[in-house]
């Protein structure tokens, strides 16, 4: 038993002595490297994966500012179509308008000068009928006629021609 | 120890104790008045330094040459227990800050308390003493003294290095409390920082010496009885007993270098 709990310097200095050996040989040749290896990699991952959470977010913004460009020149383009179809539904309005008075005021003018040629016409004939029934009412002068005859005969003529 | 009558017993009980215990002088060495004879224990020392110096060159070979290598095959296996330390052990301890300074300490305790204990384990480094079963370095207290030592400067030189001379021995009692507090926590922060390595120092060296003892105990009633059928059972039981001996094997690597790296961390980390 006193041997299992001899103290032994020897022992504690080799054990001093092997240990300091041991850590300084893995300690710079093995430790140190690989926990340098280790959080290098740990880095380089980290890294990796921020970098593409960043190219995420960075495509993210394209895409949405891409959404936004093509909705504004969605709308924009409807604005324009919407624009256009107003004017030209002004245009045709504007345009049969004009039209329309245009044609009325050529009716009314042709309404006029109908009237007119008319009114011409009739005051022709009426002179015309006049000469035509002195005419005739010499004629029948010449197969003495009487006053009487001669009115009514003027009267009907002018009935007849005032009927037709 | 030695009672008359029974002869049997007690060269047995000197048996189980001889080989848990060290040798005496194989090759007797004295330097400056200092004796350094090699006994039995420190060519164990050797050996599982050696082993474990040549299996860590191997394996971290690429980590000297690449600045980002990839381990294969037993590197790999190697890498990982070394990121169970870092990540396990030291980063929760000392701090990620720190890793670099104290990690090659904190892992030379691991591997090498470990790589002892492993050989231990092995049924023939008792030969070196001329005898038989196998022999543990970290069972012997002298051994593991020697390294709660080294755990025991490291706190202190930690403290040190962080926050300067004065400032790490402040630290060790909590500041702010009434005067008389003081004269209780004193002395106990005192005695707890002697403590610590002693603990340390009993329970590597008992829970290596135990598993030893009881296998050798479970073994004595053949030799005692003179019975070999007896063989089978304690056979049968060692064979559990051994499985165990694996993991207190690493359970007690992992309990020291733990440990230790929480000592070093709460002195370099006094409030936490």
């Amino acid at each position: 038993m006193e041997n299992l709990l001899r103290f032994d310097t020897g022992l504690i200095y080799w054990t001093w002595i092997t240990f300091i050996a041991v850590l300084v040989i893995l300690g710079t040749k093995a430790w140190k490297p690989m926990i340098k290896a280790l959080e290098n990699r740990e880095n380089f991952i980290r890294e990796s994966l921020e970098e593409a959470e960043a190219a995420r977010k960075e495509a993210d913004k394209v895409a949405g500012e891409y959404e936004v460009m093509v909705a504004k020149a969605r709308s924009e383009a409807q604005e324009i179509v919407a624009a256009g179809k107003e004017t030209a539904e002004r245009m045709k309005t504007e345009i049969l308008n004009e039209a329309q008075d245009k044609s009325a005021g050529i009716l009314k003018q042709a309404e006029a000068q109908i009237s007119a040629e008319r009114e011409k016409a009739i005051a022709e004939i009426r002179t015309q009928i006049v000469d035509i029934s002195m005419a005739a009412a010499e004629k029948i002068i010449a197969k003495s006629l009487t006053r009487e005859d001669n009115e009514r005969l003027i009267e009907d003529a002018l009935k007849d021609y005032g009927q037709n | 120890m030695a009672e008359p009558g029974h002869g049997t017993t007690t060269s047995i009980g000197d048996k189980i104790i001889e080989h848990v215990a060290n040798s005496n002088e194989m090759i007797p060495f004295e330097l400056f008045g200092v004796d350094l004879s090699i006994t039995k224990h420190v060519i164990m020392l050797w050996i599982a330094a050696g082993l474990l110096v040549t299996t860590a060159l191997w394996a971290t070979r690429r980590y000297r040459k690449e600045e980002r290598p990839v381990p294969t095959g037993f590197s790999n296996a190697f890498e990982y227990v070394v990121d169970f330390v870092r990540t396990g052990i030291l980063i929760p301890t000392v701090g990620k800050g720190h890793v670099l300074k104290w990690g090659p300490l904190v892992m030379s305790f691991f591997f090498l308390i470990l790589t002892m204990n492993f050989l231990g384990l092995i049924p023939i480094f008792n030969g070196i003493n001329h005898g038989h079963g196998g022999t543990t370095a970290t069972g012997n207290f002298n051994v593991t003294a020697a390294l709660a030592v080294i755990t025991f400067i490291a706190i202190i030189v930690a403290g040190i290095l962080e926050h300067g001379f004065f400032k790490h021995w402040k630290n060790l009692v909590p500041g702010g409390l009434p005067k008389a507090v003081y004269i209780i926590l004193i002395p106990i922060e005192v005695l707890s920082m002697f403590v610590r390595p002693f603990a340390l120092t009993m329970r590597l060296a008992a829970n290596m010496t135990a598993g030893h003892i009881a296998m050798l105990a479970i073994f004595a009633p053949i030799f005692i009885m003179h019975n070999a059928f007896i063989g089978v059972g304690s056979v049968a039981l060692n064979v559990g007993i051994t499985f165990l001996e694996i993991i207190v094997s690493i359970v007690q690597a992992y309990v020291f270098t733990l440990l230790s790296s929480v000592f070093i961390g709460q002195s370099i980390h006094p409030d936490h």
